[in-house]
């Protein structure tokens, strides 16, 4: 249960508040082809 | 090993800011997933030491495909080709290595059940540390791991939030918040045995 229990938190709930802040973004900087 | 996993993850994302947490999340605990439906499959499983009820750390896991080495190396693959294609080279290069990272980590508890191969040749070696043994040792170390990723992750975000949206620092704090709550009720139902 806490394998479920934690990928909810921390994929779902975590991932959700993560992605309202300001961080860069993964191609940021990245030369374009 | 769970919530320490989800730790690390919680750490380079403080380190790595430009790289989702929830694909962080998914990667660290992918050897895991996939394990899901093979468990259930009973292509592998996990033979508990003494007898039922499943305790923390107390069993022999016969993960053969998921947790071997080579197929350790195999499933960061799967997992970084399309987070290559999503975000590009350097995000999936860090992803790769958060999956293989479950095998390091799995590496110091497992009790000696870890194969080189996938299906665990006859013949060939198992590894695993064992930490396990010592259910206090295996819980103070995840817990390190949950408690340093929930810092690094709060003074990562609370800094990215001041520098570029300061009206964000109090969400900041509670997703922070969030990381080490989840981390200490992952590892509290783990030690639970549930």
């Amino acid at each position: 249960m806490s394998f479920f229990v934690g990928l909810l938190l921390f994929v779902v709930v975590v991932g959700i508040l993560d992605a309202k802040l300001p961080w860069p973004r993964p191609r940021d900087g990245e030369r374009r082809s | 090993m769970i919530a320490g996993h989800f730790g690390l993850a919680a750490g380079v994302k403080a380190h790595r800011p430009a790289v989702p947490l929830w694909a962080l999340m998914l990667a660290t605990q992918w050897l895991d997933v996939v394990f899901v439906p093979l468990f259930l499959t009973h292509v592998e499983r996990i033979d508990v030491i003494g007898g039922e009820p499943a305790g923390y750390g107390n069993g022999i896991i016969h993960a053969d495909y998921t947790h071997s080495l080579v197929g350790a190396v195999v499933l960061s693959l799967v997992f970084a080709l399309p987070a290559a294609w999503r975000w590009g080279r350097r995000a999936a290069t860090v992803l790769g290595a958060i999956v293989f990272s479950h095998w390091l980590l799995d590496l110091l508890v497992h009790r000696h059940d870890m194969p080189l191969l996938p299906g665990a040749p006859a013949g060939t070696p198992l590894f695993g540390f064992g930490l396990w043994r010592w259910p206090l040792a295996a819980g103070t170390a995840e817990l390190a791991l949950v408690l340093w990723g929930s810092v690094a992750y709060l003074r990562a975000a609370v800094a990215a939030a001041r520098a570029h949206d300061p009206a964000r620092i109090r969400r900041a704090r509670i997703a922070a918040g969030a990381v080490l709550i989840s981390g200490l009720l992952t590892l509290g139902l783990s030690i639970a045995g549930l």
